[in-house]
């Protein structure tokens, strides 16, 4: 069936305004003058980016969400990868086994998983002491991300190149290191972006698992707005999309077109 | 001097034994290749040798010295893939020198040794092209150059032709022949086409069932296959099942046999185990048409087909339908009434297949 063009185009139209108005609009709130969190903008002004900046509750949150995403994409990475080879070099129930596993935190919803993981930490006398759990979280929270991406990269691949080098006099880590890992690096690239992402934007494991001391960027800007309704929550996530986009800029620049 | 020795290679995936004691000797400088449909078990063999799957049971030996259970960068082989297996994110140069570099040789050697590689298998102006760049005749020599610039013990090819096109893959027939024999490595080289196999090997090793049917020469597999699977696998072969009216001796040979209508047909070859019929199996060449009412039997042409260089017949006989190979100078249409002549001295005896009544 053909549908008509301009209708298409129309309906094109709506899902990309469906999606971005709300960035538009926290993007527009956060240049806000006036002293409430209100849309349109009464005036523009710096001045809650100034405010923002001269809050050590927000700085540290960023900065703490940022260690803990690259902490946890450090460990999604290797993990991931590894399981990601594991599952294209073989068959069968183990390796589907794998995949689902792996892919569980993106299948069920992230409070169950976060729930789980809360009762798994008090059971083994842990809690949310240390980090350890949120920490946790937030590698099962972006394994999926690295092992798929790293899964599509390998799977176009011939699997006799790794061989060719091992009969050329590579060991197996050689031509791992020399072929492999250089064939799937635009996957790796995909996939630590994808990963530092949603553990910096992440909630609901952060939320059940975070303990207390310092918070990361999301529920610190959850508690601030519960009493406070100030634009500086606004300035706060543009400075946080800004970043995303950032670094989704940069890999796509850097990977994009090998990809 | 015997390069490669398999003796009583056994394979087992899970529960099927997919190699049931592959014992072969390729001597030194020989191009063997191993020819089987899919399944049959040659791929496994060459893995095996390569040591990306572990032997089950039995040994492999280069030079007597059992290699069965070396890792793959240790046993010193070069291998061509299927699919070529280029390193994408190279150079052909690059390609080239990898396994260099994992001798780790000087520099200026490395160089040198590309280079003549490179001039080997003509490709020096692509050097520094990467392989997507190449057509799929320049891959496939890139690819034999990196197996055979390591100077390696034994040559490994697994159906190297089998992506080409027709024209390039008789090209590359002669040139990797011609190389190997150049070069004088001892080569094991795996295809499902017998043409190839025919064309390329000093010896041709015909495998069924994860089992070596036949390994000999390649006229004496095509002229006298050792079971009515490889006469047929090997080429078109027409099979008679005709009655022994004397036998002058069984092992030297010498039987005379009784085509339908009477003329009899005298049989050259040995036949330990003829008793009362004989199979024989006559390639098509060796049937020619002559005029009806000549020649040992009578037939009608029920097809045929203009191929260019000859035309093929089946003509229906009271043996059944045989497929004859003539000249396009021959007047015969479909439909037309024809002698047929054997050539009785390459008329070959099949061994009656295992489970069969002696």
């Amino acid at each position: 069936m053909q549908i008509a063009t301009p209708v298409l185009a129309l309906f094109r139209v709506c899902i990309y305004a469906f999606l971005l108005a709300p960035i538009v609009v926290v993007v527009l709130a956060s240049f806000n003058a006036g002293n409430f969190l209100t849309f349109p903008p009464q005036g523009l002004s710096l001045r809650w980016f100034w405010t923002f900046l001269q809050n050590d509750v927000f700085l540290d949150a960023i900065a703490y969400s940022a260690i803990l995403a690259a902490a946890s994409t450090a460990v999604s990475l290797v993990i991931g990868t590894m399981a990601a080879l594991y599952f294209v070099r073989h068959a069968g129930r183990e390796a589907e086994t794998v995949r689902v596993g792996v892919l569980l935190p993106l299948i069920l919803p992230e409070i169950l998983t976060a729930i789980a993981l809360l009762f798994f930490f008090y059971e083994i006398g842990i809690g949310t002491e240390h980090k350890i759990a949120l920490f946790t979280g937030h590698v099962l929270m972006t394994l999926p991300f690295v092992f798929l991406n790293v899964t599509t990269s390998l799977q176009g691949r011939d699997d006799s190149v790794e061989l060719a080098a091992r009969t050329l006099g590579a060991s197996r880590y050689t031509a791992f290191r020399r072929i492999t890992l250089p064939l799937i690096a635009p996957g790796l690239a995909t996939g630590a972006v994808f990963a530092f992402i949603i553990s910096f934007d992440t909630f609901g494991v952060s939320f059940i698992l975070k303990g207390t001391g310092s918070a990361p960027l999301p529920i610190q800007l959850y508690d601030y707005l519960r009493f406070n309704f100030t634009p500086e929550a606004a300035a706060v996530s543009t400075v946080s999309i800004l970043l995303t986009l950032v670094l989704v800029t940069a890999a796509d620049l850097l990977f994009g077109r090998k990809a | 001097m015997t390069e490669v020795s398999l003796r009583a290679l056994q394979k087992l995936y899970g529960k099927t034994l997919a190699l049931k004691g592959i014992s072969l000797d390729v001597a030194h400088g020989e191009f063997v290749s191993l020819l089987g449909p899919s399944g049959c078990g040659k791929s496994t063999t060459l893995k095996c040798i390569a040591g990306f799957e572990e032997v089950s049971d039995g040994r492999i030996c280069f030079d007597n010295k059992d290699i069965s259970r070396k890792l793959p960068e240790d046993r010193d082989i070069g291998m061509v893939f299927q699919s070529y297996a280029l390193f994408p994110h190279m150079t052909v140069a690059q390609n080239l020198a990898f396994g260099l570099e994992m001798r780790r040789l000087s520099k200026s050697v490395i160089a040198e040794r590309v280079a003549k590689a490179m001039e080997m298998v003509q490709l020096t102006p692509y050097a520094d092209r990467f392989p997507k760049a190449l057509s799929g005749g320049q891959q496939q020599r890139v690819a034999l150059a990196r197996a055979l610039v390591i100077e390696p013990a034994i040559l490994l090819l697994d159906e190297p032709l089998a992506n080409l096109d027709a024209k390039l893959r008789n090209e590359m027939r002669g040139f990797i022949r011609d190389l190997q024999k150049r070069v004088g490595i001892t080569t094991i080289y795996v295809t499902h086409d017998q043409d190839e196999a025919m064309t390329m090997s000093d010896r041709v090793v015909v495998m069924f069932d994860g089992e070596i049917a036949q390994a000999a020469t390649p006229e004496e597999v095509y002229d006298r296959p050792a079971s009515e699977r490889v006469a047929r696998f090997v080429g078109n072969a027409n099979i008679l099942e005709l009655p022994v009216m004397a036998v002058r001796d069984r092992a030297a040979g010498g039987f005379d046999l009784t085509l339908p209508g009477g003329t009899p047909l005298h049989l050259a070859a040995p036949a330990p185990w003829a008793n009362g019929a004989l199979r024989v199996m006559a390639r098509p060449e060796q049937i020619s048409l002559t005029d009806p009412g000549f020649g040992q039997l009578g037939g009608r042409v029920a097809k045929r087909y203009f191929s260019g260089g000859h035309v093929e017949y089946t003509i229906d006989t009271d043996c059944g339908p045989l497929l004859v190979l003539g000249p396009t100078t021959q007047a015969v249409h479909e439909g037309d009434a024809v002698g047929l002549t054997f050539d009785a001295s390459r008329l070959w005896p099949m061994a009656p297949e295992s489970g069969a009544k002696p």
